[in-house]
């Protein structure tokens, strides 16, 4: 508490005047003849209590009345932030923090929020004093540092602009704290542009926050909030592509879904593919072609949900994007881009005993039907080899091997698919009635594949064991997470498989049967991963069947089939899109290495860029622009044209605000004042800086203790 | 109101000086507000015949006379009794307060004492007058002729409140004094210990005397009405207490009901008549009690 007159606080002094008045100067009462003193004496004690009782009332109201009086007078004012004391006009070391996520985009009253946040800033700082330092952060990463002048700093607020790649506000301010508590100056503010939006203030940001502004105790804090209270906004969610790598011709799917927020009626969504346009003049320039369109009508708070469909894609990389029709509040999550590659199907080698192409029927038409092989749109091309001819196979042309039913194979055999799998391929082993002698299978080449030692064949033949996938989140069950429960894997039940006794090191359950023992088990080797399947789908139904996972209605089956073996040849390994900020790594072929690369923006701006040859990747680190990105060598012939996409992240453009009462959680017990308008930050910076002047309220103070006692004197001394 | 009856208003008999016509006024007042004789019907014997004029009770009409002359005739009574009434008046300081500087407790008794003397005398009743105050100071014997009237008078004319009071004691000592069974009036305050006071009102009870006890307390100490902070003092013994009047009245009314609900109680067991006054309440209150409880006996 401080005050504006210090010295008239000694006026307290005059409180002992009623002390002596009531001591020295007590009014004499009426003396009255009364001869019936004998009722009045039985009494008198009682109220004699009640008449001192009173007396002492009216003493401490009248001290109280000139102790606050004098209080009053010496105008103390409360600062809520303990805080240096001094002139007004001191120079202050002020941080302006501001959020500059694409959400500061949004338009209300024709300005972007971001727009507004500056105009207040500028405002701001033509009242800070001179001789302030001032420093300006946004959302972009990076250290905090002071301005030159204030001149500076006005010049870095006019010049700040969204940033997709933006961090939370509680991680700025937290860096604002740091830089506070290193000023000299006595005087510290903080002053935050936010537009309270949940995304941008994570909750879980708040204890390090709090640890933070805990360093800089004596910083005032004010929020100043140039958010719009009901936003009406359409967004896009993310896209969900059926894979970024595709088989040609392989229909690509893409889903999304469209939110609304304080909007209804329809709205149209667009999909657009990037072609080349023969009629450029540049080559390879690229037109976008409208590849679908779909009306949906929402109401304000709903989402629906959306899908699209592309189809005869040719080989090569393909990128496009998804809009949204019309315009709306905020122009950055109406637009979502995607990169798909196709590629030609992926060649599988499925090798079993002879006659191989019995054993390897019901897998080979699970991957790769008739009809389709037929008319070229098989995801696989699969060959069948039998078990014996591995030695001298070639294994290099093929994405994945797979083992039905082996028989002992040689150490060398065994070596040399481990060898495989380690250089970045994949290998599924069906595991069923050749597995004899066990001896074989549990010795060093057989296990450096294998996903454990077996231990021994077991029986189910009430047929209750059955397929029981518990976590979809594996990319080759991920198919079924639509379907969760809704799958009859009953219908499929497995009578006999091999028990594992350990699971080899690094190996886990990707799904289990209903027992809880293992059934599909991963191992990583090297580069490349092995599946080991510890019951067979090559047995002919007719021969006392290990399992009915391929007959019937067997499309479970089918799906996991070619989940499993899109899983293995790597199609959704490579990342071709990603969200504004991240680095982007794009796999080279090592043959085939340029020495440089052209990298062409959204924007269209050119950049080369040089690979990391030892790793055979390219490495983009300048991510920032949301849009498609291209990178090109060599020539449009021979040469490489591939590209990716960079989005924002969803969470970077949602508009649902804090309310001021869940923001106080953020600061825990540190004091913040929230501010609209230019007036309110006034009066919030006047008040934090001088503190609250109590004169208003003392002095009510005093009259009502004033009022009070000139109601009881009144009642306790009425003239007889 | 008429003119007659406004003397039962303390305030109006107040300004008549002299005690005769005081009694006189405060009597004829009285009688006048009420409807029948209040002499007819108890210790009287007949003595002459006169003609019936309405008004007159229908029982007294002589039906022989009747009978024999056909005319309504009534009967006429004439006092004969020999009830020998006292007055016995406390004249201690206390019965000479007055808050209202008008009329003492004091001056409404001797009002009440002559207006129940006038009337008793003029019944023809013997009437004598006691004075105490801690003992009998004064007393004139009882006698009914028109001459008593004027010696009470002017004897209660000289009186000064003054000195302490033993009510009990002066009691005992009427009682002890007393030879035949009479009418004994006492016109008290009654401030002081009540316990002796009772036993010495069964005292004169149990001697066979009628009692009438008018308890005559000032305006002010039956109501009470001071405000603000007062010392009050007692006038026989000087002892003061300080207090907030607003805020002690209801605490002082609930005690002196208390106090005379307890006489009326103690009276009501002993036979005792008790009429509770004050000096602003007016005359005929009083001597409605002591003719309510006159005729309840005879």
């Amino acid at each position: 508490m401080t005050f504006v007159n210090p010295l008239l606080l000694a006026g307290a002094g005059l409180v002992v005047i009623p002390l002596v008045l009531h001591l020295v100067m007590r009014r004499r009462p009426r003396l009255v003849e009364f001869p019936a003193l004998r009722f009045v004496r039985l009494r008198h004690e009682t109220n004699q209590r009640q008449l001192r009782l009173r007396h002492l009332l009216l003493l401490l109201l009248r001290m109280l009345a000139i102790v606050l009086a004098a209080l009053a007078l010496a105008r103390p004012s409360l600062r809520l932030s303990a805080g240096p004391i001094g002139s007004q006009r001191a120079p202050v070391a002020a941080a302006l923090v501001f959020d500059t996520s694409p959400r500061m985009e949004y338009r209300h009253e024709n300005r972007t929020r971001l727009e507004a946040a500056q105009e207040l800033a500028l405002w701001l700082l033509a009242q800070l004093p001179p001789e302030s330092q001032v420093a300006v952060l946004d959302s972009r990463r990076g250290p905090a540092a002071f301005q030159v002048d204030l001149g500076a700093a006005r010049h870095r607020i006019e010049r700040l602009e969204t940033t997709a790649d933006a961090q939370p506000i509680p991680h700025v301010l937290a860096e604002a704290a740091r830089l506070l508590a290193g000023s000299e100056l006595a005087r510290k503010e903080m002053y935050v542009f936010t537009d309270l939006a949940r995304a941008a203030w994570p909750i879980d940001a708040a204890g390090r926050l709090q640890e933070r502004l805990n360093e800089a105790p004596d910083a005032g804090l004010y929020l100043i909030d140039v958010g719009v209270a009901q936003p009406a906004n359409l967004a896009l969610g993310e896209l969900r592509l059926s894979g970024q790598i595709v088989s040609s011709r392989s229909t690509l799917r893409i889903e999304t879904e469209l939110i609304s927020i304080g909007m209804g009626d329809k709205h149209t969504v667009e999909l657009y593919v990037l072609e080349p346009d023969p009629a450029a003049k540049v080559p390879g320039a690229r037109r976008p072609e409208k590849r679908g369109e779909q009306t949906v009508s929402l109401t304000p708070g709903q989402s629906r949900s959306l899908e699209f469909r592309v189809s005869n894609l040719n080989q090569g990389t393909h990128q496009g994007y998804v809009q949204i029709l019309g315009q709306d509040g905020l122009g950055a999550d109406d637009r979502r881009y995607f990169t798909v590659e196709v590629k030609p199907a992926w060649r599988i080698l499925i090798a079993a005993p002879k006659p191989e192409n019995t054993y390897a029927v019901f897998l080979r038409e699970a991957l790769a039907p008739e009809s389709f092989r037929r008319s070229g749109l098989a995801r696989f091309a699969c060959d069948v080899a039998p078990l014996d001819d591995l030695p001298q196979k070639d294994l290099a042309p093929y994405a994945a091997v797979c083992l039905l039913d082996p028989k002992p194979l040689e150490p060398l055999v065994w070596q040399k698919l481990a060898d495989y799998v380690a250089e970045g391929h994949g290998l599924a082993v069906w595991l069923g009635r050749n597995a004899e002698p066990v001896k074989t299978f549990n010795e060093p080449p057989a296990q450096d594949v294998l996903a454990g030692k077996l231990l021994r064949q077991a029986r189910s033949p009430e047929g209750k064991l059955t397929l029981a996938p518990e976590n979809l989140e594996h990319p080759a069950l991920v198919a079924f997470r639509g379907l969760a429960g809704g799958v009859p894997w009953s219908r499929h039940p497995v009578y006999r498989y091999w028990q594992l006794d350990a699971l080899a090191e690094g190996a886990h359950v990707i799904a289990p049967f209903n027992d809880a023992g293992p059934a599909i088990v991963e191992r990583p080797l090297g580069r490349g991963r092995a599946i080991t399947v510890t019951t067979p789908v090559s047995d002919d139904p007719n021969r006392d069947p290990w399992n009915l996972l391929p007959i019937g209605e067997a499309w479970p089956f089918v799906i996991l089939a070619n989940e499993m073996m899109a899983y293995l040849v790597g199609s959704g390994s490579e990342e071709l899109n990603y969200r504004a900020g991240q680095t982007v790594a794009l796999e080279l072929p090592a043959d085939r290495i340029a020495p440089s690369y052209l990298l062409t923006g959204p924007d269209g701006t050119q950049a080369r860029i040089a690979p990391d040859v030892k790793q055979h990747r390219l490495m983009i680190t300048s991510t920032e622009l949301p849009g498609n990105y291209r990178v090109q060598a060599g020539g449009p012939e021979e040469g490489v044209d591939r590209g990716f996409s960079v989005n924002l992240a969803p969470e970077q453009t949602r508009l649902e605000r804090w309310s001021d009462q869940e923001l106080a959680q953020f600061f825990g017990t540190y004091p913040f004042r929230l501010a609209r308008s230019k007036e309110q930050i006034e009066l919030n910076v006047h008040t934090g800086r001088v503190g609250r002047e109590l004169f208003g309220v003392l002095i009510l103070a005093v009259a009502a203790v004033l009022g009070l006692e000139h109601v009881l004197a009144n009642r306790f001394y009425k003239k007889g | 109101m008429s003119t007659v009856e406004k003397y039962l208003k303390p305030e109006v008999i107040r300004q008549i000086k002299r005690l005769d016509l005081r009694a006189q006024f405060i009597v004829k007042g009285f009688l006048h507000g009420l409807h029948a004789s209040p002499f007819h019907g108890f210790s009287v014997e007949f003595s002459e015949h006169r003609k019936y004029t309405p008004g007159d009770d229908p029982k007294d009409i002589d039906w022989l006379i009747y009978a024999k002359t056909d005319k309504y005739y009534v009967k006429k009574y004439e006092a004969e009794t020999n009830i020998t009434g006292y007055l016995a008046m406390d004249i201690s300081r206390s019965m000479g307060y007055t808050h209202r500087q008008d009329m003492t407790k004091f001056d409404y008794t001797i009002c009440l004492a002559a207006a129940l003397c006038y009337l008793m005398i003029s019944q023809q009743d013997p009437v004598g007058l006691l004075v105490f105050d801690e003992k009998i100071r004064k007393s004139l014997p009882p006698k009914s002729r028109r001459g008593q009237l004027a010696t009470v008078l002017s004897v209660l004319a000289n009186l000064k409140p003054t000195g302490k009071t033993d009510v009990a004691a002066s009691l005992t000592q009427i009682a002890a004094m007393l030879r035949h069974a009479s009418l004994v009036m006492i016109f008290s305050d009654l401030l002081a210990e009540p316990e002796p006071i009772v036993q010495a009102l069964h005292r004169l009870r149990h001697r066979g005397h009628d009692v009438i006890l008018f308890h005559v307390l000032d305006e002010a100490e039956a109501r009470f009405p001071f405000e603000g902070m007062v010392e009050l003092e007692e006038p026989e013994s000087g002892e003061r207490l300080t207090l907030d009047a607003d805020n002690f009245r209801h605490d002082y009314l609930a005690e002196i009901e208390a106090f005379r609900e307890m006489y009326r109680r103690e009276c009501f067991q002993a036979g005792i008549d008790y009429v509770p006054l004050d000096t602003s309440m007016q005359f005929d209150k009083a001597l409605a009690g002591y003719l309510a409880g006159r005729k309840a006996r005879y």
